[in-house]
């Protein structure tokens, strides 16, 4: 087929997709929406959860998570553009990880020796590396169709970038439940099961996302 | 904003004859570019390549936000699918480049605008899909034309043929891997 047959037929389809935001925003609330009510109805928010917005290390919970769950949709979105990866820049993602990394070195001088062990394990990591994972498969799963919508050229980057955002909003879903404030173990927890999700989406983005 | 974002904000917008323009203001400097960045492959590969790049922005020109410079978005697009068609002609082939350039080189047949590629796989679309693009892009038929030889309404050719290109790039995704 000569390129100038080609051009006629394509010309002649008017018909454009719609942008990949009319998607991804409702697919998200209701991804997030989700996430919330599997906490609130199978494990159930804290009692004093209110109380705890208060208290400055249990709030940094929710603002650290909620930053890499912008963060990372914020990522994913520029990831999206063809052109995106020329104009994705990757350092906000690391201000809360260093954030975190300074809580938790801060959290690890203010906490007595003999307190370090139980702080660190705490009594629900296991309900904590299970559940962020679990919560993490729908928001992550809107972002990475959202992007399967758009033409990103740079798959992996754009997989990771949709692991960080979803798994950054389920635990900060989780969050609601969960009644560990020592950073010692929300950011050594939490982290870990941020990282594993966002690990096994690039892996995935890596290959969904060709195009 | 400048006349290639014009034409493609009156395409995005439904505008086929601004579209028609836009398209073929991009090819030659897409062909160009391709031929920079894979004149190794030969020319008839080379306008294979083209093509799908051109398919690619048609089924992605979406993606551009309208105001942006266009050319970013395009090359961008451009090289990727240049890198693609390396990847799966390489390992198809499996020769280092350096011979993979005499091989073809030494080959050198069917006239340069002619592709290959973009026929075989309408050849594998379903008979209807396959008849109205061919219909459309070789014989000039409007869209109307082709759904009244194919007894089809304009609305429901307007959704099939959008629908085969798809199928195109999807085929295409296939026989690469």
């Amino acid at each position: 087929m000569k390129t100038e047959n080609l051009i006629a037929a394509l010309a002649a389809d008017s018909r454009t997709e719609p942008p990949l935001k009319a998607f991804l925003w409702p697919a998200l609330a209701l991804a997030l929406a989700a996430a919330v009510l599997v906490v609130w109805v199978s494990l159930g928010f804290r009692d004093d959860l209110l109380a705890s917005l208060s208290e400055p290390f249990s709030v940094m919970r929710f603002v650290l998570t909620a930053a890499l769950g912008v963060l990372g949709v914020r990522l994913a979105l520029v990831l999206a553009r063809p052109e995106g990866r020329s104009l994705a820049r990757l350092w906000p993602v690391a201000v809360p990880v260093v954030a975190a990394l300074g809580l938790l070195v801060w959290a690890y001088v203010l906490t007595p020796a003999e307190g370090r062990q139980m702080a660190l394990v705490g009594k629900t990591m296991t309900t904590c590396l299970v559940m962020i994972p679990l919560l993490s498969v729908l928001p992550v799963a809107a972002i990475l169709v959202a992007l399967r919508k758009g033409a990103t050229t740079s798959p992996a980057l754009a997989g990771f970038a949709a692991g960080l955002g979803g798994s950054g909003l389920a635990a900060m879903a989780y969050a609601m439940h969960c009644i560990e404030d020592s950073p010692l173990f929300y950011v050594t927890w939490y982290g870990l099961a941020i990282g594993g999700v966002t690990l096994v989406s690039t892996l995935i983005g890596a290959r969904v996302l060709r195009w | 904003m400048d006349d290639w974002g014009t034409l493609l904000a009156e395409a995005n917008s439904g505008d086929s004859r601004a579209y028609a323009t836009f398209l073929r203001t991009i090819t030659p400097v897409l062909r160009g570019v391709v031929r920079a960045k894979a004149g190794c492959l030969g020319e008839a590969i080379c306008e294979d390549v083209l093509q799908e790049v051109l398919l690619a922005v048609h089924l992605k020109r979406h993606t551009w936000q309208a105001g942006a410079p266009v050319r970013p978005w395009l090359y961008a697009i451009a090289r990727y699918k240049v890198v693609d068609a390396f990847r799966a002609r390489g390992g198809k082939v499996e020769v280092p480049i350096e011979d993979f350039d005499e091989i073809l080189a030494a080959e050198a047949g069917p006239d340069p605008t002619e592709a290959a590629d973009m026929a075989k796989m309408i050849g594998l679309l379903d008979n209807r899909s396959g008849r109205l693009v061919r219909m459309i892009g070789i014989e000039g038929s409007s869209a109307a034309e082709a759904g009244q030889a194919l007894n089809m309404t304009e609305g429901a050719v307007r959704v099939a043929l959008h629908r085969a290109f798809k199928t195109l790039a999807a085929l295409r995704e296939r026989h690469l891997k």
